[in-house]
């Protein structure tokens, strides 16, 4: 009796723990990323946050698409964003064959992965007039994805949670005062545990930068990390009230790593621009000092905000050639886990992953003169040209886009090479001494006249070259008449896809570099290409559209396709192997 | 050098240009929400040139004698009316509005510094 009372009850148990343990036929979809996902070195079904994972290495592990069936590749779908100003300048996200993205005025869509179908859209309403006010505006670079929510930024201060499944705003939260401040977001956020992790844009803003920590759930603003000044060590750097206009904004999304429990973020450039202090910086200038942390790598502690450690790549940056890339390429070697960081004045930087020590420091591009080197083993500017007012000859190398731009590029851990695109150009400049700007205000702080020039060693042009990240030693290069602004992607199937600036998206064999094959998309790429799985089927997705404000320097430097090309529109074209 | 040309080419755009506004806000009344600079220029105000490496450097090249993001502006055959229009209201994707961050007499100093623009 007691036997079968117990065998009774025994039974009810599992019963009740098989309706808890077994997913109900119309299970829930995923809303969010798991961690495995997030840490993973690749992408695998998902593109679950901006950089692929927090590894940041561009990277899919789908193979579907390889070097023996990629010259199958055609056009699966497209999307037409409306009002894309400035083009598309977003990189995708993908979760359970559902595809994300953004376009200009941080409009939003959620579509069908396999067919393109519209699930949801959300537009949200912007302070117009401010919108009309900003340099940097009205584009958006990305989201992100947790929680159950998705979250975007807005040019006019605002973080917003939308529900994934339906779109329908969560929160809305006012971080900025950007009427007072200039500054917005334009960058993607990056979630870390409870929280989203967002930086404010921009160098030549006269504000101090800032990166928020907001709580995913509520919305509520948990801290604030000031990039210039943002520590009494900092604030020491700035001479006289310098720090109250610095610049520095942490603009591009950076990556996290869960062993030190380190947010990685890259910050701008010191404002304004260009110094004339010259030798004398430390002490003359309207800036004078070391300007910390701008043009800087920190690593905060996402659930306080504070500082944990940092490197200043380039101190007292006088050339705008700041640490505002995103990607922070974490991988191991030897015994060491380093992390790869590429700086806009051309050099690539190496770290120790655990205290932000340089393990090793090597030029991407050729035409560098703003210093003469950088010491491999402690990072130090050697033979560093610091400007005076007046005509700087020669002209400085590179020009004011940079050696490297801002979007990202690529580590396959299959064949352990890095790849990324390097730009080759100069420009002629003119140092002017400025009246100081001590109260932020709607408008730019640049210091300078300037005109873009080829470089000394032939035609002003760009490169993608796959390289051992941490010797910089390479092993193949392709080169193109005018540099590629878009991100790089690399996939299991051995491929690296490049989508360039006159439109053609190219996919090259991963060892070698041959070009297996391309299509023209029509206009100009400036946004994030990606790979993801939905129902069953790898696709490609790359968003066209052409207007960044480096991409407006090209119409001077190379006239037509430019000149012609359309700036204000774009489509999200997907890619999938013919039937 | 440079400078004091400046001064003497936005005093005298100032001038000439004073009854150009007038008769623009007598003849449309719609644009009174925008209307066209009134003289203002102080001493402080119109230094055109360092205004115009400020902030309209980053996108009109070599001081505005170049095309880069924006156009060339040296020799310009744009009306007066027409670029301080384009000063204040911007163009969508392209360039700021900046009627509400300069004041019409700084604006005036940057039309002058453009005006006094060699190749």
């Amino acid at each position: 009796m007691i036997f079968h009372d117990r065998y009774l009850v025994g039974c009810a148990a599992l019963a009740v723990a098989a309706l808890v343990t077994i997913p109900p036929a119309h299970a829930q979809a995923p809303t969010q990323p798991t961690d495995a996902a997030l840490n993973a070195e690749a992408a695998q079904n998902d593109w679950p946050t901006h950089h692929g994972t927090y590894k940041s290495y561009h990277y899919s592990g789908l193979d579907q698409i390889n070097t023996g069936n990629v010259k199958n590749l055609e056009v699966a779908w497209m999307h037409f964003p409306e009002r894309a100003t400035r083009g598309i300048q977003s990189t995708p996200l993908a979760l359970d064959g559902v595809l994300y993205y953004s376009g200009s005025y941080s409009r939003v869509y959620a579509l069908d992965g396999a067919t393109g179908k519209t699930i949801w859209a959300y537009a949200p309403e912007l302070d117009e007039e401010l919108v009309a006010k900003q340099t940097h505006s009205p584009y958006n670079r990305g989201i992100a994805i947790g929680h159950g929510n998705l979250y975007v930024g807005t040019v006019d201060g605002r973080l917003i949670a939308l529900e994934l499944k339906t779109g329908k705003p969560v929160w809305d939260t006012k971080l900025l005062d950007s009427k007072k401040m200039t500054v917005g977001f334009t960058g993607a956020p990056l979630v870390v545990k409870d929280k989203v992790i967002i930086g404010a844009q921009g160098g030549e803003w006269p504000h101090r930068g800032p990166i928020f920590g907001v709580d995913g759930k509520t919305g509520a603003k948990k801290w604030e990390f000031f990039t210039v000044a943002g520590t009494e060590e900092a604030m020491k750097t700035w001479g006289g009230d310098s720090w109250r206009t610095g610049g520095g904004g942490g603009w591009m999304p950076g990556a996290y790593d869960p062993e030190t429990n380190a947010v990685w973020w890259g910050t701008a450039n010191p404002a304004p621009l260009y110094d004339w202090g010259g030798a004398d910086w430390k002490k003359s200038g309207p800036r004078p000092g070391e300007n910390l942390y701008t043009t800087s790598v920190i690593a905060l502690d996402p659930d306080t905000g504070k500082l944990k450690f940092y490197h200043q790549e380039l101190p007292h940056d006088a050339w705008d050639f700041d640490s505002s890339v995103g990607e922070f390429v974490m991988i191991d070697r030897g015994g060491k886990k380093l992390v790869v960081h590429a700086n806009k004045g051309g050099h690539i930087f190496v770290y120790d992953r655990s205290n932000a020590k340089i393990e090793n420091v090597w030029p991407l591009v050729k035409n560098i003169n703003f210093v003469k080197s950088i010491d491999p083993k402690t990072g130090e500017l050697i033979g560093r040209r610091d400007l005076v007012e007046g005509k700087v000859d020669p002209p400085l190398c590179p020009a004011i886009a940079g050696g490297i731009s801002w979007n990202s590029g690529a580590y396959s851990p299959k064949n352990g090479l890095f790849y990324r695109i390097g730009q080759e150009w100069c420009m002629e400049l003119t140092v002017e001494k400025t009246t100081p700007i001590l109260e932020p205000m709607a408008q730019l702080n640049i210091g300078a006249t300037f005109k873009f020039i080829p470089p000394p060693d032939g035609p002003a042009r760009g490169h993608l070259s796959a390289r051992d990240p941490v010797t910089g030693a390479k092993k193949w290069e392709v080169t193109y008449p005018q540099p590629p602004l878009a991100s790089v992607l690399a996939t299991a199937g051995n491929l690296v896809f490049v989508p360039d600036s006159v439109g053609i998206v190219h996919a090259y064999n991963a060892d070698t570099g041959e070009e297996l094959w391309s299509r023209n998309n029509g206009m100009g790429h400036n946004a994030g290409i990606i790979s993801y799985m939905a129902g069953g089927k790898q696709y490609v997705a790359v968003p066209a559209g052409w207007g960044s404000l480096v991409a407006d320097e090209f119409v001077a430097l190379y006239g037509e396709p430019f000149k012609s090309m359309p700036k204000n529109t774009g489509a999200l074209v997907v890619f999938a192997l013919r039937q | 050098m440079r400078i004091s040309f400046v001064m003497v080419a936005a005093l005298a755009i100032i001038w000439s240009w004073l009854p150009t506004a007038s008769f623009a806000q007598q003849s449309n009344s719609a644009s009174s929400a925008n209307p066209l600079p009134q003289a203002e220029a102080s001493p402080d105000d119109i230094e055109g040139g360092k205004m115009f490496a400020t902030t309209c450097g980053f996108c009109h090249q070599d001081g505005g004698r170049h095309a880069g993001r924006g156009p060339k502006l040296s020799k310009s055959e744009r009306s007066d009316e027409y670029i301080i229009e384009r000063i204040k209201k911007g163009k969508t994707g392209a360039m700021p509005a900046y009627g509400s961050v300069f004041t019409d007499g700084q604006i005036i100093a940057i039309l002058a510094y453009i005006r006094g623009l060699d190749d």
